[in-house]
């Protein structure tokens, strides 16, 4: 990871998307992965969630980095993570109703999720304000598109539906919508993106 | 662990807490009411839509369901009672679905909504689609019951979400009617509202 001279700011996004992308690299919040994307609409909007409270977690610890004993930096993750889920979950119940609706089932949700308490002290901790940013914006785009793709597929298989609109007139596999599909899809593409990270080695 | 370690721990989790914690009451105070005007509006819109011919809704009375209050109205147009709303509660997979249900004078669902619900998104949260909530549409209390079959007479069950289904149809709507046609027989339509008035 770049620490000194210039920040590599399009290397902190990549490195969320792919070389440690949430799920599909670094295997956490797997939880979230198979609960909420047996719809496309559903996993875009955790995914749009988790990235708004990662990067203003990330941001917030990076400020505190400094005063924080190390002994008690848990904690203190855990009271940041929450109050930012709380005050984004009053805010949009109050000023943006319509989205919250949408949304509000989610946002709570993200208190508990292992991605976010992982960047904060793997790397907001440890670095500067605006590379920091860059990590969450980063891990928070790896997290929000490996919800797309896990729900683009379920809803497709499962439903025949995207985004609520029927595409092809049939529901192929209703087992990809129930919690079971959930771990075929994950495990599959898991090992689909590991076997062309392999491939993409051995060319090296 | 030294004296001093302990001193900055104590400081470091006051002052995180305190700060964290004047913040979340600041935000709090600023979105509770607001929140609070927005469930009223919500409700209110719901109950438009519901009867959108009549010109007057009025509560009339206050029921209890699994331990939680509810509300029901009367509904008229230029003086004649067109039908009633009712609000009630169903015991889902995960949460209780808040229910807001319109029957006309006879009784007949005409149309039901869903207010709000803690089901599984994805499958429970089909409770609150068009094509589950128009099954609804002209059934009397003795055709809310919920199969898992075709069926235009009855009420169809979502696939992967019976339990849901059954919590809306046969807990929340058909405990609604029944309070309804039982407390209205007994009291007559206007009891509540003569009352005040």
């Amino acid at each position: 990871m770049a620490q000194t001279g210039a920040v590599d700011y399009l290397g902190l996004i990549k490195n969320g998307i792919f070389k440690e992308n949430t799920i599909f690299k670094l295997a956490l919040s797997l939880c979230p992965s198979i609960a909420v994307t047996n719809n496309l609409r559903n996993g875009v909007l955790m995914g749009v969630a988790v990235l708004f409270v990662q990067v203003m977690v990330n941001i917030t610890i990076s400020v505190m980095r400094n005063f924080i004993h190390p002994r008690i930096r848990l904690p203190i993750f855990m009271l940041v993570i929450s109050g930012w889920v709380t005050v984004t979950d009053m805010s949009m119940a109050a000023f943006a109703p319509e989205a919250y609706k949408q949304m509000g089932l989610y946002i709570q949700l993200i208190v508990a999720f292992a991605s976010i308490l992982a960047r904060a002290e793997m790397f907001a901790s440890k670095n500067k304000i605006v590379p920091s940013m860059f990590d969450g914006v980063g891990m928070g785009l790896g997290f929000l598109s490996a919800l797309t793709i896990i729900s683009f597929f379920r809803e497709i298989l499962g439903k025949g539906s995207l985004w609520g609109f029927p595409v092809i007139h049939a529901k192929p596999l209703l087992i990809m919508v129930l919690p079971a599909g959930g771990f075929f899809a994950v495990g599959i593409l898991m090992g689909f993106f590991n076997w062309i990270g392999m491939r993409n080695n051995k060319g090296h | 662990m030294t004296g001093k370690d302990i001193l900055k721990i104590t400081l470091n989790l006051v002052v995180i807490y305190v700060i964290g914690g004047v913040i979340l009451a600041a935000v709090y105070a600023k979105t509770s009411p607001i929140m609070y005007k927005n469930a009223v509006l919500e409700k209110e819109r719901a109950l438009k839509r519901l009867m959108p011919d009549a010109d007057s809704i009025e509560k009339i009375g206050d029921w209890t369901i699994h331990e939680k209050h509810a509300e029901y109205f009367i509904a008229k147009n230029g003086g004649a009672v067109t039908g009633y709303i009712i609000q009630s509660f169903g015991k889902g997979y995960s949460s209780y679905i808040d229910t807001l249900i319109a029957v006309d004078k006879d009784f007949r669902v005409q149309k039901i909504s869903i207010l709000g619900h803690a089901e599984t998104p994805g499958l429970g949260d089909e409770i609150e689609t068009d094509g589950f909530r128009k099954q609804f549409a002209g059934k009397d209390a003795d055709h809310l019951r919920v199969l898992k079959t075709d069926t235009k007479e009855y009420i169809q069950a979502i696939s992967g979400a019976t339990i849901s289904s059954r919590a809306v149809t046969e807990d929340a709507v058909k405990s609604g009617v029944d309070f309804l046609i039982k407390t209205l027989k007994e009291k007559g339509p206007d009891h509540g509202t003569d009352g005040r008035s």
